[in-house]
């Protein structure tokens, strides 16, 4: 049996890593997500391959025989049994939750020469904001962002509540009216990444995706002085119906 | 083999008749507790009361803790010593309805029917100074969140009071009816259990709106 | 019987000529109002539907006859309080009245129960026909956003929770030894509310502007700011909620009160163990979601700011309120069909539920654990960010109560006799699907894992896996299981083995793949999805089709078994538990005599062992019958 659970254990366990879970990583902190995925991977296929390996096998092997009235043997216990089944998962659970918490921690971790970006939910679109060296802020409706520089969003909404996803940096948090929230991240890989709203927002909820894209530094900084330059017109910018459109992934 | 009991099946073929002791009506249920029925579901059901406060409490938490501003706002005013007035008058219909129910296990009947009746109208007493109150406090629902929990908290009391006091009606109205022996006092003794959570429960909104 | 007899008489007539008073009521008081007040225009749509929908659903209740032994009492008129006119059925027509027999009212809930599921399952079918292929197919987003909002909804508070209910009336005073419900009128109430609620959830599809479209969590601002149609979901909650706690209350008093003699709390059946602690749940965390539904219908009709950051309100606030219900309710809709799955596999194995105290506490632990996690929904919500890593860890320690049922489940098939009966089949598919739903959920509970993962598919996933593959196959198993005793018939065995293997592999086909396109970056509650989600969508919407095909089977099974199947003996299973010493269906009243226990529930395999004895009858247990027993 319990051969019988490893063998199972191990073919569970390389089938779901032949999966491939994730969308493309794209910061510093996304592998560390996916490698915990993994470990969750590892401990749990075993933990639900067992369960199921028990069911199956003494289904088959005590299954009653045709016309057996008979019990089966009174068997109300074992103490040390059920000290086990609880110690174990104990200890799964407490392992697995410090080593999420560490993981956290690096997550929420604050970075030097961090840039700010105040992202702001509307139905149904995001807006933008940088805060540039002389104080001033650039709005935009799309996102920008250099490679390889710490970033800090700032996120709040304007009318209900929307939550700011980018799949590519593995992190998610809410839009809500009257809060600012915020999550940190530090884009490594040059691209376009889908953002997606992930809190139901009204109708146009399923639309609400937009792009964004990771530039070398240079090519950001032109790109924000070019923003800047175009200034007056962007900071009365309203709800923009442009880009509510735009799906990519 | 059948049970040997008679077998009556939940669904018969219209105009059958069923063949049981249908006279004898159902066997007695084993007591398998001390705590009476009636008690016990009116203590249960203080319980999820309770519970609903404390989502209006919960409510109040967030508006005047989390929240962190001053209490009550700039330019409104809560009239701590009138709610006072009120809160004693609340408190002593408690100890009318204690009286109530000891008369009424001491066969008292004109104490019994006063007691009910002064509580009944204490109690209406108090929800007219609450809409007096109201009237007069100078600000809405719908002026502020402070506002929005002021009403919430004190209008889910009144409510609880409005049933408090629909519960004594009852209790009222049988008492002058007849109703009621040393013995048999549940329908007194269950409404009055409801009528000191109610003031008990006023005696934490007082405190968290008025005083705190 | 004449008409004007009719008509005041407790009764449909009635009920219909006051739902139409209560209609006029709402018109009345709120012109009057809004007249008093000098308010223009006088008729308020959105007023009046508001008020009518409280005034009709009670209107109901009083017409249907809830309240006429109440109003008797209340003014001192004489009562018989133990009237049993209104109690037992003699023919299908007392199914539609105010009934008082927990049987009767077993079965209203039941059948009223699964008329909702397969409205709510037709709307997950329109959904899965709207996500076959990106774009949009049948259904604008509006409607799109109603459907899975009412899907969801009449499901847990129209299915889930009240058909336990519904078994547990049934079961429940039959299991203890009592002859009826501590409260019966209270009882019939707690279900005549469940029609009303139902009612009005699904009527909202007729309200200008569509039905509710926040998802059943309805989160403030949002359903603060919706078109009418959300009020039906405000009130509707609340019928069901008052219904839930009202029936929680009544077992609670029943278990305690009325158990038979020598039935103390350690030889109580573990679904008896399980519905007393899910009814401390229900008692007290009931309140919570009726109070946040209160505090967003003030925001709507009296324009208070609870919900509006502008005016000094909070919108986390809500998240905590409804949660604080909510998770607690998701295992109000689990720990019942932890009950029902020990009875089915003792029975089934011929063995000693492994471990039966251990079992009974970890009820007991879940129920105290449930209290401690609900912001476990908010980790991505913006709430105090010191909340969440506490919140992980109480979330995944539910593991550990969890697992010791799971693993003594597992013990007791070990070394078992085991018949696979339908109900037993299930009971298994609930062992293994469950554990995979559970183990998901201890995913969602990871901090990291979750910020990726919440609100995709990964969630609906989760969601599906513990509530079909837990809470529904727990339900099929006690159907299957108690269809004797409750019809005095025979399923088809056959077919209800069919109706497992089907609906096990499509429902792991439907749900299965969520998991994937979930953590690939597709959320939840959209209409519309990016292309690389096409061909994976394509076959959960199809599997989902064939997976709703395969209830056909059971209703199927049920209505002709029901009508013609063969007849039942009392005790089929060779259960020990005392509902099966009766006939099947048991007498009016359950018991002749009251009988006294002796012993644990369980005690297969101990030679001579009984459970409860009988005064009249020999000191045994009534032997299987000859028809009808479904071993193979
Ligand atoms: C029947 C209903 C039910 C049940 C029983 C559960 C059980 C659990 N749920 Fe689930 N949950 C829902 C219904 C349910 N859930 C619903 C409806 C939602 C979505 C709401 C919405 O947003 O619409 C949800 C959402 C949800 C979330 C939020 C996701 C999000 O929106 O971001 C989380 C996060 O922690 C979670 C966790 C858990 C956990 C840890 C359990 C645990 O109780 C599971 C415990 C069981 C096991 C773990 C398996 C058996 C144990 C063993 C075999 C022992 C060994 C195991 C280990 C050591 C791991 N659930
Ligand atoms: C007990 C609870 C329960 C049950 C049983 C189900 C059952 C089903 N659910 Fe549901 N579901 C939820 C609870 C439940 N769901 C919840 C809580 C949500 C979250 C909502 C939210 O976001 O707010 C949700 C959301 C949800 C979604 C996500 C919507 C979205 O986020 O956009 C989807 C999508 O596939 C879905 C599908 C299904 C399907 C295919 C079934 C099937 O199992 C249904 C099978 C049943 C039938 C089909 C009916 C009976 C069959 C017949 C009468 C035969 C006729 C059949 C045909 C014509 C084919 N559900
Ligand atoms: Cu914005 Cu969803
Ligand atoms: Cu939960």
């Amino acid at each position: 049996m319990l051969a019988l659970a490893t063998l199972a254990s191990i073919v569970g366990v390389a089938i779901v890593y032949a999966i491939d879970w994730f969308p493309t990583q794209a910061s510093t902190t996304s592998n560390d997500v996916d490698v915990l995925y993994d470990v969750l991977l590892f401990v749990s296929i075993p933990i639900f391959v067992g369960v199921m390996t028990v069911v199956v096998y003494s289904v088959m092997r005590f299954r009653a025989r045709p016309g057996d009235m008979g019990d089966g043997e009174p068997i109300h216990g074992s103490a040390r049994l059920e000290l086990i089944w609880v110690i174990v998962p104990f200890v799964i659970v407490s392992v697995l939750s410090v080593y999420a918490w560490i993981v956290l921690d690096e997550q929420e971790e604050p970075r030097a020469n961090e840039m700010v970006v105040r992202v702001t939910g509307q139905q149904f679109a995001w807006h933008f904001a940088y805060p540039d060296a002389s104080g001033k802020t650039v709005r935009t409706d799309d996102l920008v962002l250099p490679e390889h520089r710490p970033v800090k969003f700032d996120i709040t909404a304007e009318d209900v509540i929307h939550s700011f996803w980018v799949p590519a940096f593995r992190m998610k948090m809410d839009a809500v009216p009257g809060l600012t929230t915020s999550f940190r991240v530090t884009p490594n890989r040059q691209g376009n990444y889908s953002i997606v709203c992930t809190e139901l927002c009204g109708l146009g909820h399923a639309t609400m995706r937009q792009s964004l894209k990771v530039v070398p530094e240079s090519e950001f900084a032109a790109w924000l002085e070019k923003k800047r330059g175009a200034g007056a017109a962007n900071v009365s910018a309203g709800p923009s119906t442009t880009s509510t459109g735009v799906r990519s992934q | 083999m059948e049970s040997a009991s008679v077998s009556f099946p939940a669904r018969l073929e219209p105009g059958e008749k069923p063949v049981t002791h249908d006279h004898h009506g159902p066997p007695e249920a084993n007591r398998s507790s001390r705590v009476d029925a009636q008690f016990l579901g009116m203590l249960l059901f203080i319980i999820s009361e309770i519970m609903l406060f404390g989502a209006f409490f919960t409510a109040y938490f967030f508006i005047r803790g989390v929240a962190n501003e001053a209490w009550p706002a700039e330019g409104t005013h809560l009239p701590v010593a009138v709610a006072g007035v009120n809160t004693a008058i609340l408190i002593s219909s408690s100890f009318t309805m204690h009286w109530a129910l000891e008369s009424a296990k001491n066969e008292n009947r004109a104490g019994l029917r006063a007691g009910l009746l002064t509580t009944f109208l204490l109690g209406a007493t108090f929800l007219a100074i609450q809409v007096n109150e109201y009237v007069h406090i100078g600000f809405a629902p719908g002026d502020h969140a402070q506002g929005s929990i002021f009403y919430g908290l004190t209008g889910l009391h009144g409510a609880h009071v409005f049933v408090g006091l629909t519960l004594l009606l009852f209790a009222t109205v049988r008492a002058f009816r007849g109703h009621f022996t040393p013995k048999d006092h549940r329908g007194v003794e269950v409404p009055g259990i409801y009528w000191h959570f109610v003031d008990i429960m006023w005696i934490l909104v007082y405190a968290s709106i008025y005083v705190l | 019987m004449t008409m004007t007899a009719r008509l005041t008489a407790p009764g449909w007539y009635r009920a219909a000529l006051s739902v139409l008073a209560g209609a006029l009521f709402a018109f009345g008081l709120v012109v009057l109002v809004r007249a008093l007040y000098g308010y223009e225009p006088l008729v308020d749509g959105e007023a009046i539907t508001t008020v009518a929908l409280i005034s009709m659903g009670v209107a109901f209740l009083l017409g249907i006859g809830c309240f006429d032994y109440w109003f008797r009492w209340a003014s001192g008129a004489p009562t018989v309080p133990d009237d049993h006119s209104g109690h037992g059925a003699r023919s299908w027509r007392d199914y539609f009245r105010v009934n008082t027999d927990h049987k009767v009212i077993g079965i209203q809930y039941i059948v009223t129960t699964f008329v909702f599921f397969v409205l709510g399952g037709l709307m997950a079918m329109l959904i899965r026909a709207e996500l076959a292929a990106p774009g949009t197919q049948f259904v604008d987003p509006n409607t799109y956003n109603g459907l899975f909002s009412v899907h969801a909804s009449l499901m847990i508070f129209l299915f889930i929770i009240p058909v336990f209910a519904g078994i547990a009336n049934y079961v429940i005073p039959l299991m203890i030894g009592a002859p009826d419900m501590a409260f019966p009128r209270l009882n019939a109430l707690s279900f005549w509310m469940l029609p009303v609620a139902g009612v009005m959830m699904t009527a909202s599809f007729l309200a200008p502007g569509g039905a509710f479209a926040t998802g059943w969590t309805a989160y403030a601002p949002l359903s603060t700011e919706m078109p009418v149609g959300q009020t039906f979901f405000t009130i509707a909650v609340q019928f069901a909620g008052a219904s839930s706690i009202a029936t929680a209350l009544n077992f609670l008093v029943t278990i305690i009160t009325m158990r038979a003699p020598g039935l103390t709390f350690f030889r109580m059946p573990l679904l008896v163990w399980a519905n007393f602690t899910t009814s401390l749940l229900v008692v007290i965390a009931t309140p919570f979601i009726a109070g946040s539904q209160f505090l967003v219908l003030f925001d709507r009709a009296l324009g208070t700011h609870f919900f509006n950051p502008g005016g000094g309100g909070d919108v986390v606030m809500y998240q905590h309120i409804f949660w604080f219900y909510s998770h607690p309710a998701v295992y109000i809709m689990m720990l019942p069909g932890f009950g029902i799955v020990s009875e089915v596999i003792s029975a089934n194995a011929r063995k000693p539920v492994f471990g039966y105290r251990m079992m009974a506490f970890s009820l007991v632990a879940i129920v105290i654990l449930g209290f401690t996690v609900w912001a476990h929904h908010m980790f991505v919500s913006g709430m105090f960010s010191w909340l969440r890593v506490p919140m992980m860890i109480t979330t995944m320690l539910i593991a550990v109560p969890t697992g010791i049922k799971i693993f003594s489940w597992l013990a007791t098939l070990w070394r078992g006799v085991i018949h696979l009966t339908t109900p037993m089949l299930f009971a298994l598919g609930f062992i293994t699907m469950f554990t995979l739903g559970g183990i998901s959920g201890i995913v969602l509970a990871i901090l990291p894992v979750v910020i990726h993962v919440s609100d995709t598919y990964f969630v609906v996933a989760h969601i599906h896996y513990v509530l079909f593959g837990g809470s529904v196959f727990t339900i099929f198993a006690g159907l299957y299981f108690w269809f004797p005793k409750m019809t005095g018939r025979m399923y088809d065995e056959t077919l209800g083995k069919i109706h497992f293997w089907l609906s096990f592999v499509f429902f792991n086909l439907t749900f299965g793949p969520m998991h994937f396109v979930g953590i690939d970056g597709m959320p939840r509650r959209v209409a519309d999805y990016a292309d690389q989600f096409a061909s994976l969508n394509a076959i959960i919407s199809v599997s989902s089709f064939l997976f709703g095909l395969s209830f056909l089977i059971f209703l199927y099974n049920m209505v002709t078994s029901w009508r013609n199947g063969p007849r039942a003996a009392a005790n089929p299973w060779r259960a020990h538990t005392l509902e099966w010493q009766v006939s099947s269906p048991p007498p009016l009243f359950n018991f002749d005599d009251i009988p006294t226990v002796v012993g644990g529930p369980y005690e297969y395999g101990v030679p001579g062992a009984v459970h409860g004895v009988f005064k009249d009858r020999e000191k045994e247990p009534v032997p299987a019958g000859t028809s009808g027993v479904a071993h193979e």
